[in-house]
C-alpha cells in the first residue's frame, strides 16, 4: 500500500521540530510504503533539502491564517500533488487541524488527533486533575497576578520556587527578592498570569506514546534524558522502565480515551519513588524516532490504525538502549531553494 | 548601477546578488524593469517600454516606477 | 494585445521570513464588493468615505442566535442591551425591538435610554458613578439598580427615606473565576466576605430590598468554563443570602463578555478557531444553573452581552488616500480613517477586505490613519498586494465600542448608515460639520478677531 503522508515540523535545526523523526519512522514501516510530503513554514527548513527522506515539500501559510489560508492550502496540495494523511506535529497547528479535521476527512485527508476537548486537557490548570486521575503527583503550584499573591504563594509553597509564565519562561528563585525580579521580568515580556511552583527534585523522564481513541495504547516507550543542550533539548538519552510513570501513561490513554500521539514530561524522584507530572504535549516529541529505534514504531501504528491495517501490538521494549543525536551537513545547489521561494513548493 | 549588472535573475522572478549573497523575489513587472535596468536603459526609456508592453496609464506607471526604484535603493541595489 | 499590468514588487528574502505567504496568504486575500447586497461603490458615492455601515440583518441574526442559545436551554431569560458597546439610537432600537431591555452605566446613558422611550423599570443601572440626582430619578422610576460600593448604599437609603418607600436593589459582586486579570474593582468581592458584609449592611438598614445579584467577569472571555464557575458561585451566594436574610433573589445578572470573531492582538490562533461558539457558553452556564439551583427554582437569568451581538454587524469603509515607501522598504498606506474612528485598533487586529481584484504579489505593508500622531496605525504589519490610490479597504468587525469610544480629533466623524433588511440604506448618524463641534464653545468678546 502506497500512502502519501504529509508531515510538518521538518525544521531539523538546533531546536528541532518533530517532523524528521516521525518521517524516518514512517519510512521504516514494512507493511506499507510511505511517501513523505514535507510541510514547511520557511524555505530554510532543512527537511526541504533532505530528499532521501522528504520527497517533496510545500510552504504552508501560518496556522494563524485559520481556515481560509491553512486548510485551503492543504486542500490545494491534496488536489495538485496528493495527500492521504496529515500528521501535524507542531503545537500551533493542532487547534486548527482538530477543528477542521472533518472537512479534511471529507476531502480525503485523514488525520489521527485528539478531540478539542481532549486537546484542552493539556492546559496548565487541568494538570492537577489529570495527575490525580492517573495516580501521579504534580508539584504544588499557585497562579498569581499580583505581588501580594506572589508573596503568599511563596509562603505557602516554600523556597526555592519555580517562577513560570503561562506559556514560556521558567526561572528558579532561591529568595523572595529573586522571585519578585523574575516575576517582573516575565510579566514585562509575557504578561499575566504567573505560576509559582514547588521545586521538585529528581530526574527528567519522558514517555512517548499514542492512544487509539478507544482506550488502548498504540505503543509506549519511557526514556531518561542523559545529556541536554543549552536549549534544553535532548542530545543523549536512554530507555528506562519506570513502572509508575508507564502505568500513569497507560491510565491516561484509558481514562481519557486519548487519540493520537503524546508526550508525558515527568520529574521522577527515584529515592522517594514519586513521579511528578510537569507537562503533557499532545503530539510527538522531537526525539520520537528513539522509540522506533527500539522496535516500537508508534507513528507507523497510527497509520495502520487510520487505514484499517492490522495494528502491531508492541508490548515491550528493551531498557538501556542509547539514543545519540549527531550533526550532519549537506551541500546542494540553489535550485530547490529557488523553486520553494518562487513557487512555494520544491 | 553596477550592482544591478551582476545580479543573477531567473525568469520565475528569483534574483540572487553574488556580491552580498542576498536573494530577492520579484513579480513579472518588477522583473521586466530589472532586466531593462540591467541593460542600462534610462528611467524614461523604461517608462516608455512599460506603457508599450502593459495595459497601464503613463501616470500610474511612472508613480510605480519611482516607487520601485526607491525600493531598489533601500536594498542598495542601485 | 498588451499584457495585464501589475505593480512592480521586489522583496528581499530574510532568514526566518522565507514564507511565500507571509502572514496573510495570496489566495486568502479577501474581496468584498457589497454589504448585504448594496455595492460598496454605491455606498461611498452616496454617503462618502470613511463610512460606518451597520447591517440590520446581521444585528438581528446575531441577537436571535445568542438569545436562542439561552432561551432554548433555560425557561427564564432576559437580555439587557449594553449601551456602552454601541448606543446609536438605531442600534438600540433594533435590539429593543428584539426584546432586550437597556443596560446603562451613567447618567448620560440613562437619559439616552429614557429619551428613546424605554421605561425606567426596563433599565438596568450599573456602574461605579451614579450621581444622587440620577440615582433618585432611577429609583423613583423603578430601574434595576445594581449597587457598586458602600457609599452607594448610603445614597440609596437617603433616597428611600426621601421617597418614603423601600427600594428594590441588586448588588454587583466580583469573584475569582480563573480569569486574569480579575475585574475586582467593581462591586463587592465575594471571597473576602465583602459581598456578605454588603448584604448585612443592606438588611440592617431596612430601607432597601435586595432582589438580585449582578456580576460581570470581563470582556472577550475565551473560556466558557469561567461562566460555569461564575454561575455556581452566584447561585450559592444567592441561597446563602436567601437562607440567612430572608431576601428573595429574583434574578441573576451574569453580565457580558462573550467574544466576537475579532482577533485580539497577541493571540496566535485565528478567531474561527480560538473563539468558542456561543452554544458552548450557553451550555456551561445552564449546566451550572441546573446543577446548583434547588429543584423548581428558576430565577431570571439576565445577560448583558454587548460585543458578541453587535461587533460583527458593522463595517468601516475607508479609502486609500495615499501611499508611500518607508525608509526600511515597507509600503505604507494612508487611509482616511484611523484610530480616531477605530479606537479598538489598539487591541484588535481587524479583518481587512479590498473592494476590487488586485494583481500582483503581496508585500509587507502598514496601514496608517489620517492623524498627525505617530500612534495612528490601524494595522502595523500585513501583507497586501500594491493598492492604487482610491482603493477601498473594508475593516470589520467594528461594531463594538467604536461608535462610543471614537474621538473627535482634528477630523469630523463620518456618516453612519444602516443597511436595512429590505436593502434600503438609512443614515442613522449624520456626518459632523463645524457647527456641531463649535456649538458649545463661547468666544469671549474681547478675544474676537476683528
Ligand atoms: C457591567 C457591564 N455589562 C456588560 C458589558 C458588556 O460587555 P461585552 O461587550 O464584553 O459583552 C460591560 C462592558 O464592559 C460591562 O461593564
Amino acid at each position: 500500500m502506497e500512502i502519501k503522508i504529509a508531515v510538518s515540523g521538518i525544521n531539523a535545526v538546533d531546536n528541532p521540530g518533530p517532523g524528521i523523526g516521525v518521517a524516518k519512522s514512517l519510512l521504516e514501516a514494512e507493511d506499507f510504503s510511505a511517501e513523505i510530503v514535507g510541510l514547511a513554514y520557511d524555505a530554510m527548513e532543512p527537511g526541504i533539502y533532505m530528499d532521501w527522506i522528504v520527497k517533496k515539500s510545500f510552504i504552508m501559510p501560518y496556522p494563524s491564517g485559520g481556515h481560509d489560508a491553512f486548510i485551503n492550502r492543504l486542500l490545494y496540495i491534496k488536489e495538485n500533488y496528493g495527500m492521504d494523511f496529515f500528521m501535524p506535529v507542531l503545537d500551533a497547528e493542532l487547534p486548527v487541524v482538530i477543528k477542521y479535521s472533518h472537512e479534511l476527512e471529507k476531502n480525503g485527508i485523514k488525520t489521527f488527533l485528539p478531540t478539542y476537548e481532549q486537546f484542552k486537557l493539556r492546559s496548565k490548570d487541568r494538570l492537577e486533575e489529570i495527575a490525580n486521575n492517573i495516580g501521579i503527583e504534580i508539584p504544588k503550584s499557585e497562579v498569581v497576578t499580583s505581588y501580594e499573591e506572589l508573596i503568599k504563594a511563596i509562603e505557602k509553597i516554600g523556597l526555592p520556587v519555580m517562577v513560570k509564565g503561562a506559556f514560556y519562561k521558567a526561572y528558579r528563585a532561591f529568595t523572595t527578592q529573586e522571585a519578585v525580579s523574575y516575576y517582573n521580568k516575565i510579566v514585562a515580556q509575557w504578561g499575566y498570569p504567573i505560576i509559582v511552583q514547588q521545586v521538585v527534585s529528581g530526574e527528567e523522564m519522558n514517555v512517548v506514546a499514542a492512544g487509539d481513541g478507544e482506550g488502548s495504547s498504540l505503543g509506549m516507550v519511557g526514556i531518561k534524558k542523559v545529556w541536554i543542550t543549552e536549549l534544553g533539548k535532548i542530545w543523549t538519552g536512554i530507555t528506562i522502565k519506570n513502572e509508575k510513570m508507564l502505568s500513569a501513561s497507560q491510565k491516561f490513554i484509558e481514562k481519557y480515551s486519548w487519540k493520537g500521539a503524546f508526550e508525558l514530561e515527568c520529574i521522577v524522584d527515584t529515592k522517594e519513588s514519586r513521579v511528578y507530572l510537569i507537562e503533557i504535549n499532545p503530539r510527538f516529541p522531537a526525539w520520537s524516532y528513539f522509540s522506533t529505534g527500539v522496535g516500537v514504531n508508534i507513528a507507523a501504528n497510527i497509520i495502520r490504525k487510520s487505514f484499517g491495517m492490522p495494528v502491531k501490538n508492541y508490548t515491550d521494549y528493551p531498557a538501556g538502549k542509547l539514543y545519540v543525536r549527531f550533526t550532519d551537513d549537506l551541500v546542494t545547489d540553489m535550485e530547490r531553494f529557488q523553486k520553494i521561494i518562487t513557487r512555494g513548493e520544491s | 548601477m553596477d550592482r544591478i549588472k551582476q545580479l543573477a535573475i531567473n525568469d520565475e522572478g528569483f534574483v540572487f546578488d553574488p556580491l552580498t549573497g542576498d536573494s530577492f523575489t520579484v513579480n513579472q513587472t518588477g522583473l521586466f524593469i530589472l532586466k531593462k535596468l540591467k541593460e542600462g536603459k534610462t528611467e524614461e526609456e523604461i517608462l516608455q517600454e512599460i506603457t508599450g508592453e502593459f495595459e497601464v496609464s503613463q501616470e500610474e506607471a511612472e508613480r510605480d516606477l519611482i516607487d520601485f526604484i526607491e525600493k531598489l535603493r533601500s536594498y542598495r541595489l542601485i | 494585445m498588451k499584457k495585464i499590468y501589475e505593480k512592480p514588487v521586489i522583496t528581499k528574502l530574510q532568514t526566518g521570513f522565507m514564507n511565500k505567504f507571509g502572514s496573510s496568504p495570496l489566495y486568502a486575500r479577501k474581496i468584498r464588493k457589497d454589504i448585504d447586497g448594496v455595492p460598496i461603490s454605491e455606498l461611498v458615492e452616496k454617503f462618502g468615505s470613511p463610512l460606518f455601515v451597520i447591517s440590520e440583518k446581521k444585528l438581528r441574526e446575531k441577537f436571535r442566535q445568542i438569545y436562542n442559545a439561552f432561551s432554548t436551554r433555560y425557561p427564564n431569560v432576559q437580555f439587557g442591551w449594553s449601551y456602552k458597546t454601541n448606543y446609536l439610537k438605531a442600534v438600540c432600537a433594533v435590539l429593543h425591538q428584539e426584546g432586550a431591555i437597556a443596560e446603562v452605566v451613567s447618567a448620560f446613558e440613562y437619559e439616552k435610554a429614557r429619551n428613546l422611550g424605554i421605561e425606567g423599570k426596563e433599565i438596568i443601572f450599573n456602574g461605579p458613578h451614579k450621581p444622587v440626582e440620577i440615582l433618585e430619578v432611577a429609583a423613583s422610576e423603578g430601574a434595576k439598580i445594581h449597587i457598586d460600593h458602600f457609599d452607594e448604599i448610603t445614597d440609596l437609603e437617603k433616597i428611600a427615606e426621601k421617597l418614603g418607600k423601600q427600594i428594590k436593589v441588586a448588588i454587583r459582586i466580583n469573584m475569582d473565576t480563573g480569569i486574569h486579570p480579575q475585574w475586582d474593582r467593581f462591586g463587592f468581592n465575594l471571597e473576602t466576605g465583602q459581598a456578605l458584609d454588603a448584604v448585612k449592611r443592606i438588611a440592617s438598614g431596612g430601607k432597601l430590598v435586595l432582589n438580585g445579584l449582578h456580576c460581570h467577569i470581563g470582556t472577550f472571555i475565551l473560556e466558557p468554563e469561567a461562566y460555569g464557575r461564575e454561575v455556581e458561585k452566584m447561585v450559592k451566594f444567592a441561597y446563602e443570602v436567601e437562607d440567612n436574610f430572608g431576601f428573595k433573589i429574583e434574578y441573576l445578572d451574569i453580565g457580558g463578555g462573550f467574544p466576537s470573531k475579532n482577533r485580539l492582538k497577541g493571540t496566535y490562533l485565528p478567531p474561527d478557531v480560538a473563539v468558542p461558539p456561543v452554544d458552548e457558553y450557553a451550555e456551561k452556564i445552564t449546566e451550572s444553573l441546573y446543577s446548583n439551583l434547588r429543584p423548581g427554582d428558576f430565577p431570571k437569568l439576565i445577560l448583558e452581552t454587548g460585543r458578541a451581538i453587535v461587533d460583527e454587524a458593522e463595517y468601516l469603509i475607508t479609502t486609500v488616500f495615499a501611499s508611500k515607501r518607508l525608509p526600511d522598504g515597507r509600503k505604507a498606506y494612508i487611509a482616511d480613517a484611523g484610530v480616531n474612528l477605530l479606537f479598538t485598533a489598539f487591541w484588535y487586529k481587524f479583518n481587512i477586505e479590498i473592494d476590487r481584484e488586485v494583481q500582483g504579489s503581496n508585500e509587507p505593508a502598514v496601514i496608517y490613519g489620517p492623524l498627525c500622531m505617530n500612534i495612528d496605525i490601524i494595522d502595523e504589519g500585513t501583507m497586501l498586494s500594491p493598492l492604487e490610490r482610491g482603493t477601498r479597504l473594508i475593516f470589520s468587525p467594528v461594531g463594538a465600542y467604536n461608535n462610543t469610544q471614537w474621538m473627535q480629533f482634528i477630523e469630523y466623524r463620518p456618516n453612519v448608515v444602516m443597511v436595512m433588511e429590505d436593502q434600503t440604506v438609512e443614515v442613522i448618524r449624520e456626518k459632523e460639520n463645524l457647527s456641531d463641534i463649535e456649538k458649545r464653545e463661547r468666544l469671549p468678546e474681547r478675544l474676537k478677531i476683528k
